[in-house]
């Protein structure tokens, strides 16, 4: 039919690959401003644009339970405006430069980033340091965002995925460990909160000294550090070290509890315990075990519950390495009659890996997966910026990433099951499945993985 | 502000090829645009190109079920699909050393898809589908808006008038013949634009695509969109629909016909949906969520539809117990007052979208997508690189202009979710 017929092709096999050409984490340019923050420079010019991000160390794991969520709502009420602009004036001062201030608040440090076309990055950076050095906190505006917030966690409590997540939190960590409750916060805590809390945390968290500014982008060196002394310089202190506190499980026999929800049309299904730290000498095996186990479309738990069973849309697993060791999580939403069955495929799919190990094929495919991967999550400047950050909040070298696919491809089969035995034990799994209780109870008591207990939504 | 290259080429089957070399980082993006979507169901078949797209991951004639996942995943490679309105597109991002991989599995598809069907892996994504509908739809506070909006935006006869989802029933409905004369209808080369992006040698990729899709027959003409597409520019009415039921907060959405994508009016409707609803400077931000406190959160979107019309939508999330009139009305009086943007107003909007579409072609895969899509729409991949200067000339009496006609009480589709009793 066309010219391009070629007759020599033979589509009966994959094409062999063309020669690897190499890829280089962008080179961090890393020095330390006097206030003792922390500068890391990275150029990326294909697109003249900028991300800058001021990290802090210490986010919601550093607070009390009375007071969850004050990390979360003192990084959304900067947006309440500075001593010299209201609010609304700094939100428009920012988008008529086509930026905004995006303030991201995790377990271990509070991030505030911007991006902005290269040559407007002078003013944006002004109104990031303004932001963060200025804040006026005021109280109606304070009261706002609390507001939002009540009623952003009323939503949460509805949505039967992000229920099934913080009761698996809930019931995977003891009451002692921060990670037991919701990262926001709960109605409760953020109920108790005002502008003297933010105020609070701000004179004690915001402190140059272990943080650092982070710009990635199509920017001159030399500029850059006369920015960052001239915005950020004066700024002063060091930021209160965070109570130190172990993570440990709610209870050491497992279990299986089901967050009833009369008349659910499908079972949000979690199924893990407490897993790894960020700091983890199990590091990059357990990226391996997690990709070979539910990471990937070719995964396990993918293949069998998905492909071969239909049982789901999607399953996943994953390790929220945080600076102690965070939850182990295997994630699926199925229809309300094959809930058991799922659960049952799902732990024997983990099971199996943790006793057998990834075969060479698995070991391969997943040590390619995630180091060819690697580069495409390193597009943009603000996820080179968010790697860089990264490595200043967990306190890794600055190498880290230059070496990481590496690492990755010289994990063995053995550090994979070690990994896995190490960092898992089968006896306390717990799942943690949100669904109709009348219906699905009695088939996973039928499972034999324990008792079933059957709650109302936390 | 925006040089992204590119190089056309057409088969003599008729497939639409675009080259944009980058060389700057080992990665390439490979796109293809196939020129159907649920625009193109037949009654008694909703939700059927949507699960298409799902069956051509379940092997070729050369390529075993999950072994495109496999491979693909294998090479380090990234990839998915989507189905939407009026296409439906297939993408790999991968390192550039692994072009011809993704060529081979995407023109194995392309040409010899049907040997590989079975009645078990139509049942087996069947059941998927149906799992994603539960998923997305039905065990999901709000979950139907959409299916809700186009069904109170587009009448029945319209392709719009359903949800790309599809119904359960139709879902399950479909055979293997529909698979393979969906196949034989719509997926051949006259009916699809293939990408490539990032690092690749033009013309040794151009000859890779050749040797791949060369020898893939040209399809029959496609058929016209099914159903009446000839429809007013406005709705007609102010159509209400109230549901009660599993949600947490009263919400409200506001939707309404505008000009389809490719109509001069279409960069309008996006300035004054992003002068309403995009950010904390824009008007409905400032009004209902700071000033008067009445809403939650709020949002704008305009689709980028191209059959006889598109969609402009606008929602807000109240408090706990505020009530849906009241959020209707403070909605209302900011539409109403569009009349008084300034140019300040649209300068703003301006500057956002001038970021947004930078920080989006940072990634080949979406610079791909892009270029796929300039050439559906408009045949002319090359309009990305003037997109932002359309943006800039859009003018006040414009958006003027737009909101007058296509927000008015004549063009309205309020839906409004309030919490039931079980809450």
């Amino acid at each position: 039919m066309s010219g391009g017929t070629d007759r020599s092709l033979d589509r009966s096999r994959p094409p062999k690959s063309g020669a690897v050409r190499p890829f280089d984490f962008p080179e961090i340019i890393a020095s330390t401003l006097p206030n003792g923050l922390g500068l890391r420079v990275a150029r990326m010019k294909q697109v003249p644009l900028v991300t800058a991000s001021v990290v802090l160390k210490g986010g919601e794991a550093v607070l009390p339970d009375s007071l969850a969520g004050l990390a979360f709502l003192t990084g959304t009420a900067l947006d309440g405006g500075t001593g010299s602009r209201s609010g609304a004036e700094l939100a428009e001062a920012f988008e008529e430069i086509g930026s905004s201030l995006s303030v991201h608040t995790g377990w271990d440090s509070i991030t505030l980033s911007l991006t902005c076309l290269a040559d407007r990055k002078e003013g944006a950076m002004g109104l990031l340091a303004e932001a963060l050095l200025e804040p006026a906190f005021p109280p109606d505006e304070v009261d706002r965002f609390k507001q939002q917030r009540l009623a952003a966690i009323r939503q949460r409590k509805m949505d039967p995925g992000s229920l099934a997540d913080d009761s698996a939190a809930h019931f995977f960590f003891a009451d002692e460990v921060p990670y037991h409750r919701p990262l926001a916060g709960t109605v409760d805590s953020v109920q108790a909160l005002g502008p003297e809390h933010t105020r609070s945390l701000w004179e004690d968290r915001f402190r140059p000294q272990g943080g650092g500014l982070v710009i990635v982008g199509d920017v001159d060196v030399g500029e850059v550090e006369t920015l960052a002394q001239s915005y950020f310089g004066g700024w002063e202190g060091v930021p209160d070290p965070p109570k130190p506190f172990e993570s440990v499980p709610r209870n050491r026999g497992g279990g299986v509890i089901v967050v009833d929800r009369p008349g659910a049309v499908q079972s949000e299904i979690r199924i893990g315990q407490v897993g790894a730290s960020r700091s983890s000498p199990h590091f990059f095996p357990l990226q391996i075990f997690n990709s070979v186990l539910g990471g990937a479309f070719t995964s396990r738990l993918m293949l069998n519950l998905r492909e071969k069973r239909g049982f789901t849309y999607g399953v996943r697993s994953r390790f929220g390495l945080r600076r102690k060791e965070g939850p182990f999580l295997i994630s699926t939403a199925v229809a309300t009659d094959v809930t058991a069955d799922a659960v049952r495929e799902a732990v024997s799919e983990l099971l199996g890996l943790l006793e057998g190990g990834p075969t060479s094929e698995e070991l391969t495919q997943s040590r390619d997966f995630i180091s060819g991967v690697f580069p495409l999550r390193l597009e943009t400047t603000g996820q080179v910026a968010a790697r860089i950050a990264e490595l200043l909040v967990y306190d890794l070298p600055d190498h880290f990433f230059s070496t990481y696919r590496d690492e990755i491809r010289s994990v063995t089969a053995e550090a994979t099951v070690q990994a896995g035995q190490a960092v898992l034990r089968p006896d306390e799994l717990m799942v943690v499945v949100v669904g109709d209780g009348e219906l699905i109870r009695e088939p996973l008591e039928a499972l034999g993985l324990g008792p079933v207990e059957v709650v109302s939504p936390l | 502000m925006l040089n992204v290259p590119v190089d056309r080429h057409r088969l003599a089957n008729g497939l639409k090829v675009n080259l944009s070399v980058d060389r700057s980082t080992p990665m390439v993006g490979v796109n293809l645009w196939y020129a159907v979507g649920s625009r193109n169901e037949n009654p008694g078949r909703t939700g059927f190109a949507h699960l298409f797209e799902h069956m051509m991951f379940q092997g070729s004639a050369n390529v075993p079920k999950n072994r495109h996942f496999e491979l693909v995943e294998g090479a380090g490679g990234t990839l998915n699909a989507s189905t939407w309105f009026d296409r439906t597109n297939y993408y790999e991002t991968l390192p550039s050393n692994h072009l011809e991989l993704a060529l081979w599995l995407e023109a194995d598809r392309m040409g010899w898809m049907l040997p590989a069907m079975t009645e078990e892996k139509l049942r087996n994504q069947q059941e998927v589908v149906k799992n994603e509908r539960k998923e997305r739809y039905d065990n999901q506070p709000y979950g139907d808006w959409d299916e809700r909006i186009q069904g109170m935006v587009f009448p029945p006869a319209h392709p719009y008038h359903h949800s790309v989802i599809g119904s359960m029933e139709d879902i399950g409905a479909a055979t293997l013949d529909d698979v393979a004369e969906f196949f034989r209808t719509f997926y051949v080369p006259n009916n699809a634009v293939l990408t490539l992006a990032g690092d690749i040698d033009p013309e040794r990729a151009i000859h890779s695509v050749e040797r791949y899709f060369g020898e893939i027959p040209v399809g029959a003409p496609i058929p016209p969109v099914p159903g009446e597409t000839a429809i007013a520019p406005v709705i007609g009415e102010t159509v209400r629909v109230e549901v009660e039921g599993a949600v947490p907060l009263p919400r409200l959405y506001l939707a309404g016909r505008i000009p389809s994508v490719d109509s001069e009016d279409f960069h309008a409707a996006e300035m004054v949906a992003t002068v309403l609803g995009s950010g904390k400077a824009s008007r409905l931000y400032r009004s209902l969520v700071q000033d008067k406190r009445i809403a939650k959160d709020v949002l704008s979107y305009v689709f980028p539809l191209q059959t006889s019309a598109s969609l402009l939508l606008l929602w807000v999330t109240g408090y706990p117990g505020a009530s849906p009139d009241d959020l209707e009305a403070a909605l209302l009086e900011e539409v109403d007052d569009l009349g008084s943007v300034t140019q300040k107003e649209l300068d703003r909007a301006v500057a956002m979208t001038e970021t947004q579409l930078l920080r989006e072609i940072q990634h080949v895969g979406s610079r791909a997508d892009l270029l796929s899509m300039f050439d559906q729409i408009f045949d002319d991949p090359g309009r990305l690189n003037s997109e932002l200067e359309r943006v800039r000339s859009v003018t006040r009496d414009q958006v003027r202009g737009v909101a007058e006609r296509f927000l008015a009480p004549d063009n309205r589709a309020i839906l409004t979710y309030i919490p039931g009793d079980s809450e």
